[in-house]
This record gives C-alpha cells, sequence and structure tokens, in this order.
C-alpha cells in the first residue's frame, strides 16, 4: 500500500501539479473576470496587477509615477496632460505598443459598454471629466481635462479600475466582447481553471520602467524571475497553513494568530508588510447619543490606542489616529497628533455630553485577516472603564457592509482598503449623508476641505488642507483611526523577495532558491 | 412501473414549488447587497441603483420570483451576479465534480459498514458487537472538519503519502486525479460508516428476533446460511432506504470537505454564493440539489423490490 501511495506522488510529481518554477500562492477567492477594472474584487487586482500596467502608477510613498509611460507633463491651467511613451514596451502578442493603442484603450474604458467600474471618476458624473484623448505624434498621447484635478493620476493608478492597464485591441474580438487580457506586465495571461487555480507565464520580453534596480509599488524594477504564477483558490485558513508546511504553496495570507508558529518555524518566514489601509472604529454621527461630539471624543480618550493595536494586530501593527497612512508623503508631525488616553478627562467629557448609560453598539465581523472583531472586544473593555455601556453584535460581512450603506449603526469596526492619495481615502468618509447614507462626516467644513484636496495640485498647499483637516478631526472625532492596515504573510524559506504590496500579491522580483 | 415513476415525479412538483419558493424568499429576507458588494466599497448609491436596475433587482419580489420560475422552466436558471457565467452549466460541473467523491464514499462505505452491522448484529453483547458499536458511535461523533484535517496533516503531512491541497480532474488525468480524491473519500467513508454500521445492525437484530429465523435454525441451517440467506435480505430495506437518504444528503451538502481539501465542488459554489448574496447560483444550486435528492430517493425506491421482492413498486 505504501509502495503504491509512493508511487502514485512521484506520478503526481511528474504530471505536475504547477510547472518546475512557478511560484504558488494561495488566494481566498477565484477570479472575478479578467477583464481589468471591469467586474474585480481585492483578489482579482492581484492576478491583474502582473498582466497589465498603465501610463502611470503609484510609488510606495503614494506618489504617481511614470510606469508606461516615459514622462507627463501638465500644462500651466491643470487641464492637459501630456504623456510621452516609453519605446521599449511590448504587449504580450509581440507587438510594440503605441500612441493609437493608448488612445484605442481610453476610448474603449470610456465607452459605458465596457462596464468599466471607474466611468464615473472619468466621465464628469464624479471626479474628473476628461474631454478628449488625442495622438499627438506617434510617441505622444495627449488627455485633456474639463477642470483641473488634483487626483487624475492618482485615480488611474488604482487597483479598482484595473489600474487603465493598457490591453492590446487584440484582447477584444469583432463583436467587442472581450477575450483575454493582452497586456504589457512582467506575466502573460495563460489559464483559468474555474474555483481551482489561475495560471499566469513569464514574458520573456518584459522591460521594466526606469528604476534604480529596486522594487517600488507599481513602478520601480519588476523583473519575471520565475517561470510562472500559480494562483490557488484556497478559502480554508487551516488549509492554506498545510499548504505552506507541506510546500506545495510557496506562499499566502494567513491567519495573523499563526504568527507566533510561523517566527518560531525552521522552514517557513513570516512577512508582515504595513500598507495603506485602515482600521478604525466607524461612527454614525447622526446617532442620538454619538451625535454629541462629547461622547466620541470620551471614547476616543478611553482608548489605551498602544495596547488595542498591540493586541488586535498580534503586534504587527502601530497605532496611527490620522486617516493618513504612517507610509505616505503627507504624513507629518501634525498627522501624528491623537487624542491622549485619558480616563478622568474621558469621564468628564461623558458627564458634560450628558451621557446617561445608553447602550452604544459596535457591529464587528469575525473575517481571520481582519482585526474586527478583537478591536472591538478590546474596545469594549477600555471603554466601559470610564463608565461607556458598550455593547457587541457579530454580523456576516455581507450584513454589515448593508448596515453601513443604509446608516443603520451606531459603531462599526471596519477595516478600509488601500488608497494611497489622501484625497481618495477621504472620499470613504467624508460627504453629505443625505445623497450617501454610508458616509461617516458630513460636517461642510470638512466636505470643503475634502474638495479642496481633490482639486489642489500643489504639494504644499495640499498639506496644509490634510493638517487642517486632521486637526479638525480631533475635535470632532467622527471616527476613530486605529491603526494602519498589516498584511501577514507566511512562506517557505526558499521564496525570496516580498511577496505583497498594499495587500495586493507582487510577485516581480520574487524568486525561489532551488 | 412506468405509472410508479411518473407518479413520483408528479408528487416531486410540489416539492419543487416550495422548495423554489422559499429559497426565493429567504435569501432574500437575509440582509446584503449583491450590487454592493460587487462594486466595492467606493460605489455610491447611484452606481449600486444602476446595477440594481441592470440585474433586475429595482423590480417588486413577486415579478422577480415570476421572472425567474418563467426562465427556469425553459432551462434558463440565469447568469451568475458575480462572475457572469450561466448558472446551470456551473452548477452541473460543480455537481460532477461533489458526485464523484460521495458516489464513491457512500458505496465503499455501504460495503465495508453493512457487513459490520450485520455481524454486530449477529454477535449481539459480544466483545466483537461492543467494538463495532463503540466505533460506530465514535465514527459518527467525529466533525468532519476536523477528522478531515487530521487525515490532511497525517497523510499529507507527516507521511506525504497524499496531496494536501487541490484537485486535478479524474477525466483529465485519472491516477492524478484518484490522488486528490482519496483524502476527502476517506473522510466521508469514515464518517458516514458509523451511521450504516448502527442502521443495518438495528435492522439485522430485528430481523434476526422473527420467527422464521427461528425456523431456519431449527431445520439445521448453518449460521452463516441463516444470516445471509435467510436474514439479509430482510435486513437489508431499511439500510438502503437510509443509504438514499445519505447519498441524496451529500450530493448537496458536503462544503466543509470540500473547503478542507479545496474540491471545487457544488458544496463551495453554494457557500461561496452565500457568502456574495450571488442569488441566482444560490436559488440554481438548491434547486438542483433538491431536484437529485428527489431522484436519488425514486431511484432507490424502484431498486427496492430487487433486495425485498414483497414490495412492487406500483
Amino acid at each position: 500500500m505504501h509502495k503504491l501511495l509512493l508511487a502514485g506522488t512521484m506520478l503526481m510529481a511528474m504530471t505536475g501539479v504547477a510547472n518546475a518554477r512557478d511560484i504558488v500562492v494561495a488566494q481566498s477567492s477565484d477570479l472575478r473576470s479578467n477583464n481589468p477594472g471591469v467586474n474585480r474584487d481585492g483578489n482579482t487586482d492581484g492576478v491583474i496587477l502582473h498582466i497589465v500596467e498603465g501610463l502611470v502608477g503609484y510609488a510606495n510613498n503614494g506618489e504617481v509615477k511614470p510606469l508606461l509611460a516615459k514622462s507627463f507633463e501638465v500644462s500651466a491651467d491643470g487641464l492637459t496632460y501630456s504623456f510621452k511613451l516609453r519605446d521599449d514596451v511590448k504587449f504580450h502578442n509581440g507587438k510594440k505598443m503605441t500612441a493609437d493603442d493608448v488612445v484605442w484603450n481610453w476610448n474603449r474604458y470610456l465607452k459605458p459598454e465596457t462596464k468599466w467600474t471607474c466611468l464615473a471618476d472619468f466621465d464628469g458624473s464624479r471626479n474628473v471629466h476628461i474631454t478628449e484623448v488625442k495622438v499627438a505624434d506617434a510617441s505622444t498621447v495627449i488627455i485633456t481635462l474639463e477642470k483641473p484635478s488634483a487626483v487624475f493620476l492618482g485615480l488611474m493608478s488604482r487597483p479598482e479600475c484595473g489600474y487603465t492597464g493598457m490591453i492590446s485591441p487584440e484582447s477584444v474580438g469583432a463583436d467587442g466582447s472581450f477575450i483575454k487580457p493582452i497586456g504589457t506586465g512582467p506575466f502573460k495571461w495563460d489559464e483559468w481553471k474555474k474555483g481551482e487555480y489561475i495560471h499566469l507565464a513569464k514574458f520573456d520580453d518584459y522591460v521594466s520602467p526606469q528604476n534604480d534596480g529596486k522594487t517600488d509599488g507599481m513602478v520601480g524594477s519588476k523583473r519575471p524571475l520565475v517561470d510562472g504564477i500559480k494562483f490557488m483558490v484556497i478559502p480554508d485558513a487551516s488549509t492554506v497553513k498545510a499548504g505552506l508546511q507541506s510546500g506545495v504553496l510557496d506562499a499566502a495570507e494567513i491567519s495573523p494568530d499563526l504568527i507566533p508558529e510561523f517566527k518560531a518555524s525552521d522552514t517557513l518566514q513570516l512577512i508582515v508588510a504595513r500598507n495603506n489601509g485602515k482600521n478604525l472604529f466607524y461612527i454614525q454621527t447622526r446617532d442620538p447619543v454619538l451625535g454629541k461630539p462629547g461622547v466620541r471624543r470620551a471614547m476616543a480618550m478611553a482608548l489605551d490606542l498602544d495596547q488595542l493595536v498591540e493586541a488586535a494586530s498580534n503586534g504587527t501593527g502601530t497605532a496611527n489616529g490620522s486617516m493618513i497612512s504612517q507610509d505616505s508623503l503627507y504624513f507629518d508631525a501634525v498627522q501624528k497628533e491623537r487624542l491622549p488616553y485619558d480616563v478622568e478627562a474621558a469621564k468628564k467629557e461623558l458627564t458634560e455630553a450628558g451621557y446617561k448609560g445608553e447602550p452604544i453598539t459596535i457591529i464587528a465581523n469575525k473575517r481571520s485577516n481582519v482585526p474586527s472583531f478583537p478591536a472591538a472586544v478590546m474596545a469594549q473593555a477600555m471603554m466601559q472603564q470610564v463608565g461607556l455601556n458598550v455593547q457587541i453584535e457579530v454580523l456576516d460581512y455581507a450584513t454589515q457592509v448593508d448596515r453601513r450603506r443604509s446608516g443603520n449603526y451606531q459603531v462599526i469596526s471596519q477595516s478600509v482598503a488601500p488608497r494611497l492619495d489622501p484625497a481618495l481615502m477621504y472620499g470613504f468618509y467624508v460627504g453629505s449623508k443625505d445623497k450617501n447614507a454610508s458616509l461617516m462626516w458630513d460636517d461642510p467644513k470638512a466636505v470643503e476641505l475634502m474638495k479642496a484636496a481633490y482639486a489642489e495640485s500643489d504639494r504644499t498647499k495640499r498639506q496644509a488642507i490634510f493638517d487642517e483637516f486632521h486637526t479638525m478631526m480631533l475635535k470632532e472625532m467622527p471616527g476613530i483611526f486605529l491603526y494602519d492596515a498589516v498584511d501577514v504573510w507566511g512562506a517557505t524559506k526558499e521564496l525570496k523577495g516580498q511577496p505583497v504590496w498594499q495587500s495586493n500579491t507582487r510577485l516581480w522580483e520574487v524568486s525561489l532558491d532551488d | 412501473m412506468l405509472k410508479f415513476v411518473l407518479n413520483r415525479l408528479l408528487m416531486a412538483l410540489p416539492t419543487i414549488v416550495l422548495v423554489s419558493v422559499t429559497v426565493f424568499a429567504l435569501i432574500r429576507f437575509i440582509p446584503g447587497d449583491p450590487a454592493a458588494l460587487m462594486l466595492g466599497d467606493m460605489a455610491q448609491p447611484d452606481q449600486i441603483a444602476a446595477m440594481h436596475s441592470e440585474l433586475g433587482l429595482d423590480k417588486s419580489l413577486p415579478e422577480q420570483f415570476l421572472i425567474w420560475t418563467g426562465n427556469v422552466v425553459q432551462g434558463d436558471f440565469g447568469r451568475s451576479i458575480v462572475n457572469d457565467e450561466a448558472v446551470l452549466p456551473l452548477v452541473v460541473s460543480r455537481f460532477l465534480v461533489s458526485a464523484e467523491i460521495v458516489v464513491v464514499a457512500v458505496l465503499l462505505a455501504s460495503l465495508i459498514a453493512v457487513p459490520a452491522g450485520v455481524i454486530a448484529a449477529w454477535r449481539q453483547n459480544s466483545l466483537t458487537d461492543l467494538a463495532l458499536v463503540g466505533t460506530a458511535t465514535i465514527l459518527l461523533s467525529i466533525p468532519t472538519f476536523w477528522l478531515g484535517l487530521l487525515l490532511l496533516l497525517w497523510f499529507g503531512l507527516k507521511l506525504s503519502w497524499l496531496p494536501v491541497l487541490g484537485y486535478v480532474s479524474v477525466g483529465s488525468n485519472l491516477t492524478g486525479g484518484l490522488l486528490y480524491l482519496v483524502l476527502p473519500i476517506m473522510t466521508l467513508v469514515i464518517h458516514e460508516m458509523g451511521v450504516l454500521i448502527r442502521m443495518a445492525r438495528a435492522s439485522t437484530l430485528e430481523v434476526l428476533r422473527l420467527d422464521y429465523i427461528t425456523h431456519a435454525r431449527a431445520k439445521g441451517l448453518s449460521e452463516s446460511a441463516v444470516l445471509w440467506r435467510h436474514a439479509f435480505k430482510n435486513a437489508f430495506g431499511p439500510t438502503w432506504t437510509v443509504i438514499g437518504l445519505i447519498l441524496g444528503n451529500l450530493l448537496g451538502g458536503i462544503a466543509v470537505i470540500e473547503t478542507v481539501f479545496t474540491i471545487p465542488g457544488l458544496g463551495r459554489l453554494m457557500v461561496d454564493s452565500i457568502f456574495a448574496r450571488d442569488y441566482p447560483v444560490i436559488q440554481g444550486c438548491l434547486l438542483f440539489v433538491s431536484l437529485s435528492y428527489v431522484l436519488v430517493n425514486l431511484v432507490v425506491d424502484l431498486l427496492y423490490p430487487l433486495f425485498d421482492p414483497r414490495v412492487v413498486a406500483e
């Protein structure tokens, strides 16, 4: 029997679960679609990141840098963007990328039939209105906007938009139907076994954008160092762990409670990477109890934030009370300020606000990759110390989203996906609750500051806007920001490089030791 | 016989209708909006409203139900909200994956458990009986996810005999595919054996107490002839019914095993669809499961006379 099974195992190895030098990673759900920016979620973005590239992309510090463009210039009035294209970019079908291809792509994205998720961001419905995309010469594309925007380039680079990735016109059939993504990225589309895995193959002709030899967000050095990538769909955390231990998986996101085990392992390594996502308590400012800023401030001051973060993040996070990530180029001394942990001051605020022990419910979910529940439990204990009557209601994620969208909540222990431009992050929280019940803060001054951040391109002036916003937020406390999100991954010791960036799998410049 | 089959199928119709209405209503009463989940956390109310309209979710519930049932009658189960795949081919392909595991597991479990149950009854109150009943009770009490993980750790990690995760279809690679099925099948076999041993033992005990068994023994027949020729045939009937129920039940419900062993089967599809509030897929899965349940039990009833000639399918 033993021999038979061994023979079978050998045969299995020969038939090839993965090619010899593929990196095998796990993801919790299947790809939604391989059409960039059309039908997506976080896992889909991670796969698409390897296949397509936009004209520009985010660097680690949130700055937007040229990617398929060699350079870009903005006219003095902020309305015209000239993108000079690189001459060394090829699509996966071997054809050189031209200015005509870029214009074709933009026209396709801007057609409603494409169903691009980000259409409303560029057609004037929301932030930016592109009035024209045209070829200036063989290597230059000009995009004209109706009004200046500080976030135009940032919006283009977002994962939700499929990175506004340039694909070959051959990706689409004669009838306009999408066939497969023929992009320019370091890996090319190969195979999709639905419910099982997605396989990408190395693009041998890939050339990185200009770089200093290091990875840098979506730009920098992007060499594919392995023959391919296999994204295996594995929803169960215990199975992921077994996959890493057996060596079938090379890397995967793991449950934070496995941190000590992975730290102590001889064969596995722990990878912890901070991202621009946020963990926070999202507060309903129209609630009869929480409508009083004094109660919200008392809640914030009741929290020993460093201790809470230490426990909720299994020692991987650092407290940050700002909406802006610690790794952003806009995170300055003002952004570091937060309300002190002060039990007596919190009690005083509650008395002054006329709080009489009314119940406050924190909604939390138990998804293993976010600290929603542990953060809520810690906060409940700390807030009870100052006399706040806090309860926890555990919901599944879909129901939690529903409650937030309808405005039917008091406090939600929430995690928000990374957005590298602070103004885009503000967009998640700030705005009119009458128009969008899911928003957290509808103070007119805050809305005005957010709009200013969307329009202002000058970095110094933007910094002043963000700082004023933060100072105002500490007074009003419309939500309690806890810490920047952390990606916790496990990998075999053979894996070299950083396989995760901003919660997305990123496997260029990642290799496997023989 | 044909009349019996038609009658049974007609009798199943109210069940199917009831299942359709219940599933349709229940899934919509659960909070959660597929459009909001699809579009992500930055979606604006106008985008969500547009998506509702595109998916037909802005229509009244009775209207949605009538449209859906009208399409189902014509063989169109709709398209997945999540990935726009046609629901029926998706459900069928996933069902076949689950079915290959379940059918083999139930067959193996029956082959082992039924004789074991009969032997336990034959040796009632002996050490053999005690051991078999004790084992069956333990097997019955072990949660499948825990058993699955235990087998995975032992055979996959410790001994490295079997693959830890992944799936290869038997159709594309027979040997490789079979290896991936060993652990999920083994988990199911072990778990289901518990029920079947107890069932086979109980029904055999009842038969062994009947007069004709005493008569057979009085005639001087050997114990094995009494047991297998006279007792087993009559005792197997109730067990066969339970096998049918288990089969029908498992065909739509091995989500836990499929999750642990990364098998892209129907159960996992159903769970994923519930989390994503993918209404057409959930409805398609449950309707298909109830249909398969009805058909499996019909087949069981049709085969019943083979084991018990007193029963006639009419």
